[in-house]
């Protein structure tokens, strides 16, 4: 690793001063977790880190708001998330997702923010965000700015985000909460290991009552280079009860739709049959937790 | 000895490991920690091909970095050492790549500097301009190819069985080993059934969590290194041979080995920074990374073609195995891996009619040595999968065809050695009273499909091999045992301590067994191979009789009545007026052994002691994705009368889990010749959440005559039948045979639509 400026700025307006657009030299870094493996790995050598840990304080709350949406900072850590009352009353998918979310090590210092900034397709937390219609907060030299999920996650390791912007913050809006009736699940596939990059992550959700399934979200990560919806396969549950024939006809739409990458936790094909399997396992998962 | 004064057994007590406390409190010495002034750091440039001549290396840009002290390459090396090649079985690997680099990885240059950011950094600017050549990858391939990985054989004299090789060019076969016994081909043109099969085995790593790291501190008119090795005596003798020196000018010493697993084993980085040391005048440390670790030394994969013919009773008739094993581009101890685990090939058991083959082959990848069971898991997960087969086709319960054709006490092995305290059947009869093999079984139901499995192999120990100890009284009677055997995690110092004890008549707590310094401790070969325990454990019995029969006539000339280490004491303050003094007691163990005949491959006596060790699986496979979830895994070992049996035990698991991720998820992937995984996140080694649902091991109450106290070595036999006793449950659970190791899901899932003629297409 080379040698590099760390800068520790203790508030959003001297972070976003430090920040460059120009620079690629320049790097916001939360937790590190990612970042530090990559800079070890000689794939990224910045000049500058800008450290945003002086920013947990007033980032790295979470929180509701007046109008009933849940409100993740963006400097809070995973472990917060996964500790949080809130959290687990609000969107216990969320709770049950951190458990296997990589350890407790990266946990204990992995953003928010950062999860969502770093774009590796194999993440966790950005499927279970999109399928609960989570709107990310932005902030920059010119101001504040709000994107879905699948706006901000725009490729491969790419997102709509400027070198000189920051994610302060994610909203999961009232409708999305679990007193709003939507039940939820996240289920990942690892095929090497239990704690690996996960060659497939299914999230899942809907609204449930009168045994009817209605508004459901399917968000695949890992097993495709972003976290792509796959709408076919919502609009088959959706006005479903969710039973057996149902599920095995939105796999099969779900594993039509989706565009597939090959990687090394398994080829497209074995993963468009992880998918088409995982599809109904999250959503009875998510029917148990009715 | 006389067993009166024994105040508590030693032998058989799971006294607690010494260095526990130590361990988990952060105490213990680890050479990483070691700082010394005035020492520079060393960064590696490595070939980012294949296989090619050096045309030029360009240094400049790296040796103008500030805080860069040298930089220096392969003719830099020559400077200090003419012929700077090294290696146990041939002199073939260059400190630094000379004139040409055979492996994408291979050291070509190395940075020094005070700061080892400085020198990662410099040799980053590092470049070499190579006339590339065609490289060969495959075992199989490279067994006949025109394409050449060394232009000559060049076999160390320790070797005489490689004596033939010398000189010899055109070839990228290392070792021939050929066992000839009674006539194959008659037996497979009149047998009732023939069966063949061909397997294969991939590369993997050993994953010490201590990656390799060594210090050279050259002092006035000798050298000391500080080294994370198996096999200090080893590395002193190497290291004084490529310097010309006397072995005594040159320090090996090691702390605790933070996981070795035949890593560690002869040298690794030690020659290159005692000449980087010599050359700079300055002590240099060089730690290598995780990720760098996958480039120094691996566990082989193989093809492994096996017949086998069969009588109409089930008896195997006669076999042939024909193993290539992929060594890479440096033997290392490859040859031997392939020749003292080839020769057990056919298995354990009786066949008369045998016929070997198994090559050492020179690849273009990165070196494969001795790792953990020293090529035996490579070879069991072959031939007790073709057993498997074998006795599903011909409609015979899988144990008992075993039972049927398992080596028994007094059984000529197809070597022509006959089998002593070598409890095959004990094993498989043990495994199966654990896994209720004749009780009714739970085959699951829907796309949850449960199987199980057993699978026995057996290793012959590396012979003949030397140890020597020296065991140290005080005259207060406690005891220094001075001994080489490498405590890196297997909890041997606790166990040899054991034995001196035992011997004296102390308490094991009272007995210290120091760290390995080549200027005090005695010479053994080297921790490898589970010889320690029986070579190694003999030594020391004998060191501790030889100060026990001082320590009676001290007592006997006192007047005081020999009884325990308070007698001992008074003993020496009476004979010297003070507690004052010491008792020396040294023993040396050599094996007996006679070597292989050239051609016939046989010998009387191959072995000094059998290892034994074999494995029961149950699991459950998810047809829809192919993932199994190893439900019971049943280890069973024979290794003689247990030392310390909470050690054994630990011992027993953590070989068989080690092989688990050998069997289930760890695979180095090479894209000619790239590997393309090197890093944990990307190579995947079991974690918590890997383990079976339940295990259990068992050392059967055995004893081994030949050995000190009835022992044996156990480091390695929990690892023999764990692979192929998983693809045999998986085969029961789904009627699919998988003839390729790692077990993935998705070779799992891709057998499962093959079967049903659905084939997974891309």
């Amino acid at each position: 690793m080379t040698p590099f400026e760390l800068l520790e700025p203790q508030t959003l307006p001297e972070a976003l001063a430090l920040l460059s657009d120009d620079d690629a030299g320049i790097r916001p870094i939360g937790g590190g977790t990612a970042l530090m493996l990559m800079m070890k790995a000689a794939v990224l050598a910045p000049t500058r880190l800008v450290s945003l840990r002086g920013l947990q304080g007033t980032l790295g709350s979470i929180a509701m708001t007046a109008d009933g949406a849940l409100h993740l900072g963006g400097l809070a850590s995973l472990s917060a998330l996964e500790h949080s009352a809130l959290v687990a009353q609000h969107a216990p998918v969320i709770t049950r997702a951190m458990t296997h979310l990589s350890n407790v090590r990266v946990r204990n210092v992995a953003t928010v923010g950062g999860a969502l900034a770093h774009a590796d397709p194999h993440m966790d937390l950005p499927p279970v965000l999109a399928a609960l219609d989570a709107r990310v907060q932005i902030a920059g030299p010119l101001g504040t700015r709000e994107l879905t999920i699948d706006e901000l996650i725009s490729g491969y390791y790419e997102t709509a985000l400027k070198r000189n912007e920051i994610i302060t913050g994610v909203q999961i809006p009232a409708s999305a909460g679990r007193a709003a009736g939507r039940c939820a699940a996240y289920l990942k596939c690892t095929t090497r290991a239990a704690d690996d990059w996960p060659a497939l992550g299914v999230a899942v959700s809907f609204l449930y009552s009168n045994r009817t399934i209605s508004d459901a979200r399917v968000v695949i990560g890992a097993a495709t280079d972003r976290p792509t919806r796959a709408r076919a396969a919502e609009a088959l549950l959706s006005q479903s009860m969710g039973d057996a024939t149902t599920l095995q006809k939105a796999g099969d739409a779900l594993a039509a739709e989706v565009q597939f990458t090959t990687d090394a936790q398994g080829s497209a094909a074995y993963k468009r049959q992880l998918a088409r399997v995982h599809l109904g396992r999250a959503v009875n998962a998510a029917l148990a937790q009715t | 000895m006389d067993a009166k004064v024994i105040k508590e057994e030693q032998i058989g007590r799971s006294v607690p490991r010494m260095e526990g406390a130590a361990k988990v409190t952060g105490r213990a010495e680890y050479i990483h920690n070691i700082r010394l002034p005035g020492v520079l750091h060393g960064k590696m440039f490595r070939s980012r091909i294949a296989h090619g001549r050096i045309v030029s290396i360009d240094t400049s840009a790296a040796r103008a970095v500030a805080g860069v002290h040298s930089v220096v390459t392969g003719e830099d090396i020559q400077r200090l050492i003419a012929e700077p090649y090294y290696g146990p079985a041939f002199h073939d690997q260059p400190v630094l790549a000379l004139h040409k680099v055979r492996y994408v990885g291979e050291p070509v240059a190395v940075v020094l500097a005070t700061d080892p950011h400085v020198a990662e950094y410099a040799a980053g600017l590092i470049t070499a301009q190579y006339e590339e050549l065609p490289a060969v990858f495959n075992e199989v391939e490279a067994a006949t190819s025109p394409i050449h990985v060394h232009d000559e054989l060049k076999p160390a004299i320790t070797f005489p069985d490689l004596k033939h090789l010398k000189g010899k060019r055109g070839t990228n076969i290392a070792l021939d080993y050929k066992l000839r016994r009674g006539d194959v081909e008659a037996q497979f043109a009149s047998a009732a059934h023939v069966f063949e099969h061909e397997f294969h085995t991939q590369h993997i790593m050993h994953t010490p969590f201590e990656p390799f790291v060594a210090l050279a501190e050259p002092m006035d008119d000798s050298i000391t290194i500080h080294t994370s090795t198996q096999m200090p005596a080893y590395v002193r003798l190497e290291i004084a041979r490529l310097l010309g020196w006397p072995e005594n000018k040159v320090k090996v010493r090691t702390a605790w080995l933070g996981g070795g697993f035949g890593a560690k084993v002869y040298v690794k980085i030690e020659p290159m920074v005692v000449a980087l040391a010599l050359l700079a005048r300055r002590p240099v440390k060089m730690s290598l990374t995780m990720e760098e670790q996958f480039y120094v030394i691996g566990k082989h994969a193989t093809t492994f073609r096996i017949k086998s013919a069969v009588t109409a009773d089930g008896r195997i008739s006669a076999r042939k195995c024909e193993v290539f094993w992929n060594g890479g581009a440096y033997a290392d101890i490859g040859p031997r891996v392939s020749q003292k685990s080839g020769f057990t090939s056919t298995g354990p058991y009786r066949i008369e009619h045998a016929q070997i083959d198994s090559a050492e082959i020179y690849t273009n990848l990165p070196p494969a040595g001795a790792f953990r069971g020293f090529g035996i898991p490579q070879l069991v997960w072959a031939y007790e999968s073709h057993t498997d087969i074998i006795a599903r086709a011909l409609n015979i319960d899988p144990l008992e065809f075993r039972r049927r054709n398992i080596l028994r006490e007094g059984d000529e092995h197809p070597t022509g050695t006959a089998m002593r305290d070598a409890e095959f059947e004990e094993v498989l009869v043990r495994i199966s009273a654990r896994m209720g093999w004749d009780q009714p079984f739970d085959r699951g139901t829907g796309t949850k499909r449960r199987g199980r499995g057993i699978a026995i192999g057996v290793k012959a120990s590396i012979a003949p091999t030397t140890s020597f100890a020296l065991v140290n009284v005080s005259a207060d009677g406690s005891a220094v045992l001075f001994c080489n055997t490498i405590d890196m995690g297997q909890g041997s110092n606790t166990s040899m301590a054991q034995l001196v004890a035992q011997v004296l008549g102390t308490s094991s707590e009272r007995v210290r067994v120091t760290q390995a310094d080549t200027d005090v401790t005695p010479f053994d070969m080297g921790t490898l191979g589970s010889r320690s325990m029986f070579h190694m454990g003999h030594a020391v019995r004998l060191a501790a009789e030889h100060a026990r029969e001082q320590l009676e006539a001290l007592c006997a000339e006192t007047g005081i009545e020999y009884q325990d280490e308070h007698s001992i004491a008074q003993a020496f303050r009476k004979k010297f007026g003070m507690q004052a003094g010491n008792i020396f007691g040294v023993g040396h163990y050599t094996s007996r052994y006679q070597p292989a005949d050239h051609d016939t491959g046989m010998s009387k006596e191959i072995t000094p002691f059998w290892m034994i060790g074999g494995t029961g699986i149950e699991l459950e496979v998810d047809t829809e994705t192919g993932h199994v979830t190893i439900l019971r895994m049943v280890n069973v070992v024979d290794a003689g009368r247990a030392v310390n049996p909470r050690v054994v035990d630990t011992q027993i698991s953590g070989a068989a889990l080690m092989q688990m991720g050998a069997t289930l998820s760890e695979e180095m992937v090479f894209n000619e010749g790239e590997l393309t995984n090197p890093s944990l996140a990307f190579y995947k080694i079991p974690g918590m959440r890997d383990m079976p649902v339940a295990i259990e091991n068992e050392a059967l109450e055995a004893e081994t005559r030949s050995g000190p106290f009835g022992a044996k070595g156990v480091g390695e036999s929990g690892t023999f039948g764990v692979s192929p006793a998983i693809a045999n449950a998986i085969d029961d659970a789904i009627g699919v045979r998988l003839y390729s190791l790692p077990l993935t899901p998705e070779a799992i899932y891709r057998g499962i639509c093959a079967a049903r003629g659905e084939p997974l297409v891309d």
